[in-house]
């Protein structure tokens, strides 16, 4: 009896870490209706950045953020200026299958940067663990928990507080409303995509602690947040938030009745019948 | 002009094709015919997705799902005894069948929605078959992978040639099928869907035949590469590469356009041909290509030919 | 004398993609006045507001305000050059608080440093609006949701004010209030130009007014030598009589 409340716990600290690498995906689709393909490499780019510099700088990934979280920023706000917005101007099928072409390029870049072999963020705490009563857990999931609530308040302070997170909020509610309100959309868009990104990043930084990656792994971190958007239907933070926690707990239950190697598997074929039965989410209207 | 090119590509194309069908008989190198033979493959899967993108709309990323689930359906079919022809065919209608029984739910999703639930389908299938081998033995390494029995008999140029009545017959349905009443309804929905569903147009059907017929003319043309390959195994089987393929083939040549994806495929065998030195950074290139001739010219070539036709037009 | 034209639009030519929808048009808004917009449905009174907003832009002609050309800028450049729009059908943002829909509107750098000053003018103007800033926009009543959509236009500090179907769905106590409202902006030097259906009460209340047929001015002229014209009688009142 007391085995399932583990995987129950660690599902719910797991919730953290995906409702962080959603949040990007989901602010994008808010702001532009896009839904990034490329996320999950976004994500992938993370981990490998935090790799990197852990290997010749020798710096732990979490202070290695001062780093990723500004390059990934700075790339998201390009990718935005110079390819994606031009995409929307050709048709609605053209960010798309440019998202794709990013993605592909972004895998083969980190193949060809890191080879296809499996990598991990090791840390002197990687392999720590705390105590609830009699039971263990890694201290990274619980890391995993407090990153996913402090970026999910920053985010909330941010668009409700500064001007150009109102800006940003106001774009997606009503883009035409926002440009008779002096908004420039283009560059809104180019901070909501840099934003994206750097989420991307960091949610890439403790899933690398966390799971293990490869340059292919940009998918299943892409599906996971796409399941976790879906589940708590876009635009609502908590519901994101909500979203995280099932389907970390699909996970870790999953892999607790049916084995580690199948519970992917199963966060997979949740998300499709979820997709399938209500494409609006679960908590969507 | 531009009616008269229309009208009149599928007769020297047909011949171009002929006279490839007749490479491996004049003696070719083995690796042109090889080339070639990727080309029909690639030319059938390549019209099958203009005929779902362009088409109808529907931006599939799960046509890996349909050739993999066709090619392991034939590979396994010759564990246990079933002829490789009759498991061609019957992998074909497997695919049909999956993309059937995955229709009603990935036709609720509209757009963006599509392509990524799409895209999450042959990921799923690729962890089933890592984690499950129908037939045969324990499994070794990571997932099921499946020698082909019996086609010890089958001459390579059998194969080539089967690929070759695929590839062509391709360009044929795709003619055929934009001049019946399912085009028809095809053009009126991409118009506009709603206008459409109010003169009586079916649109969920009309949009249903055109993924059943993608996903078996697909799962054949799968089927006759694993054939060909001799093996089969999940991760390079669904596998994004093919989708890239596809898509790359049709947006270079031009979506939407009958020839678009004939143009496309010839270019992107040729880059591979290319490119096979550098085979570590294929997605880079192709997504870079990919990315340039989106933004630049989202006709593709047959983009530019029209328009290069059209200003002579107007200067004359 | 050509100080006082705040807005002049000279022979525009605008296209929804291949539909011509204002053909060969001219206008002029003068500083500090009250200017209406009357027409028919389909006439083309959204879509000049929206040229003149950037939302929009002409294939031919120019559109000078305040000197400079404004005929190839984006919105957010107008708006920063003192040109609001208050949009048919309001849109407000429904999801944010009414306070933080009056921000948004002070977005633009020049409003930003007066945001405070005009957010005092606004609830001053608009006491209702006060009351209920922690409200949620959408769940205002339509003439709340008129008043904070112009709310919002004002804190942009705006030299010139484009409203359009500032009454539609809107009860006569409302629109009474609204107008009343209108009048106090045109004291603080703002210039309004408006589009409202009702034309007997547009001409009661507007110094000016042009009347859009088709996509081309058909009259204009000061209110009330505009209610003195046979075609304006027979088209918008049917009887002799007109009010003021
Ligand atoms: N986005 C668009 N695409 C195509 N045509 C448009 C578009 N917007 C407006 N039109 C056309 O332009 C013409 C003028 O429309 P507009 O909205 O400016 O009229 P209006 O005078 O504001 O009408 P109303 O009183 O109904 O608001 C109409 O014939 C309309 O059909
Ligand atoms: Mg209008």
């Amino acid at each position: 009896m007391n085995d399932i409340i583990t995987p129950i716990i660690m599902g719910i600290m797991l919730g953290g870490l995906y409702a962080l690498i959603a949040l990007g995906l989901s602010l994008l689709f808010g702001v532009m209706r896009l839904i990034n393909l490329a996320h999950g490499d976004f994500v992938v780019l993370g981990s490998y950045l935090a790799y990197g510099i852990a290997t010749y700088l020798g710096l732990d990934p979490i202070l290695s953020l001062i780093i990723i979280v500004p390059v990934m920023f700075g790339l998201g706000f390009l990718i935005q200026k110079y390819i994606m917005s031009r995409a929307f101007a050709v048709s609605s099928d053209t960010p798309l299958i440019i998202a794709f072409g990013i993605s592909l390029i972004i895998q083969n870049a980190n193949q060809i940067a890191w080879t296809p072999l499996s990598r991990g963020l090791n840390t002197g705490y990687s392999h720590a663990s705390f105590f609830l009563g009699s039971l263990q857990f890694p201290v990274i999931y619980l890391l995993d928990l407090i990153a996913g609530i402090v970026v999910m308040l920053l985010l909330r302070e941010f668009l409700t507080r500064t001007y150009l997170g109102r800006a940003i909020t106001a774009a997606s509610q009503d883009k035409r409303a926002a440009e008779l309100m002096g908004i420039n959309a283009k560059r809104v868009y180019g901070y909501a995509f840099a934003i994206a990104m750097a989420f991307a990043g960091i949610g890439g930084v403790f899933l690398g602690m966390t799971f293990p990656f490869t340059p292919t792994s940009g998918i299943s971190f892409l599906t996971i947040a796409f399941g976790t958007v879906i589940i708590g239907g876009l635009g609502s933070m908590w519901g994101t938030f909500l979203g995280g926690i099932i389907l970390g707990l699909v996970q870790t239950l999953g892999g607790y009745f049916f084995g580690p190697a199948s519970q992917m598997l199963i966060v997979y074929v949740i998300v499709l019948v979820i997709l399938a039965i209500r494409p609006q989410g679960l908590f969507g209207r | 002009m531009i009616s008269k090119i229309k009208n009149d590509f599928l007769i020297p194309a047909t011949l171009v094709f002929i006279i490839l069908a007749l490479l491996p008989l004049i003696g070719a190198p083995r690796s042109w015919v090889l080339y070639v033979f990727l080309f029909f493959i690639y030319l059938a899967m390549a019209n099958m997705w203009n005929l779902l993108a362009g088409y109808s709309g529907l931006i599939s990323l799960c046509q890996p799902a349909f050739l993999g689930l066709a090619g392991y359906t034939m590979a396994i079919g010759t564990w246990v005894g079933v002829p490789w022809w009759i498991g061609i065919i019957g992998g074909a209608i497997i695919a049909a069948l999956f993309a059937l029984l995955i229709s009603g739910a990935v036709f609720r999703l509209s757009g963006i929605y599509f392509a990524i639930g799409t895209l999450v389908v042959p990921e799923a299938i690729r962890m089933v078959f890592y984690l499950w081998k129908p037939v045969g033995g324990a499994m070794h390494g990571a997932g099921a992978g499946y020698m082909i029995k019996g086609i010890e008999g089958v001459s390579q140029h059998a194969i080539f040639w089967l690929a070759a009545v695929v590839g062509i017959g391709s360009v044929y349905l795709m003619r055929f099928i934009i001049k019946s009443k399912l085009g028809l309804g095809l053009a009126s929905i991409r118009d506009n869907q709603r206008t459409a569903a109010s003169i009586g147009v079916n649109v969920f059907r009309v949009k249903l035949y055109t993924f059943l017929i993608s996903a078996f003319v697909t799962g054949v043309a799968g089927a006759i590469y694993y054939l060909n390959q001799g093996y089969i195994e999940p991760s390079a089987t669904f596998n994004v590469r093919w989708t890239m393929v596809m898509l790359l083939a049709t947006v270079i040549g031009g979506i939407r356009t009958e020839q678009g994806p004939i143009i496309g495929t010839i270019i992107v065998v040729i880059l591979y041909f290319a490119l096979a030195r550098y085979a570590g950074y294929s997605f880079l290139i192709q997504g870079i290509i990919l990315i340039v001739i989106m933004l630049l010219s989202p006709q593709g070539i047959m983009g530019i030919i029209k328009r290069l036709f059209s200003r002579k037009g107007v200067k004359n | 004398m050509t100080d006082q034209v705040l807005l002049k639009i000279s022979n525009i030519e605008v296209f929804h993609g291949t539909f011509q929808a204002l053909w060969n048009l001219s206008l002029e808004v003068r500083r500090g006045e009250m200017l209406a917009l009357i027409g028919a449905n389909t006439s083309g009174k959204t879509t000049l507001m929206d040229t003149v907003s950037g939302l929009l832009h002409p294939a031919k002609g120019i559109m000078e305000f305040n000197g400079y050309d404004i005929t190839c800028l984006d919105p957010y450049q107008i708006v920063e050059l003192g040109i609001t729009q208050v949009p048919e059908g309001r849109r407000i943002f429904p999801e944010m608080t009414v306070f933080d829909n009056l921000m948004i509107g002070s977005y633009c750098s020049c409003a930003r440093k007066n945001r405070i000053l005009n957010l005092g003018r606004v609830y001053e103007l608009f006491p209702r609006l006060k009351e209920r800033k922690k409200q949620v926009a959408k769940t205002l009543s339509g003439g709340e949701q008129q008043m904070l959509a112009i709310g919002r236009g004002l804190m942009a500090d705006p030299k010139l004010m484009l409203i359009d179907e500032m009454s539609l769905g809107l009860a006569p106590i409302v629109i009474d209030e609204i107008f009343k409202a209108l009048k106090k902006i045109q004291e603080r030097g703002i210039t309004i130009l408006f589009v409202e259906q009702n034309v007997k009460r547009t001409l009661e209340e507007a110094d000016r007014a042009y009347i859009l047929e088709n996509g081309r001015v058909a009259l204009s002229g000061t209110s009330a030598e505009l209610c003195e014209k046979d075609q304006v009688k027979k088209a918008y009142f049917g009887i002799d009589e007109c009010a003021i």
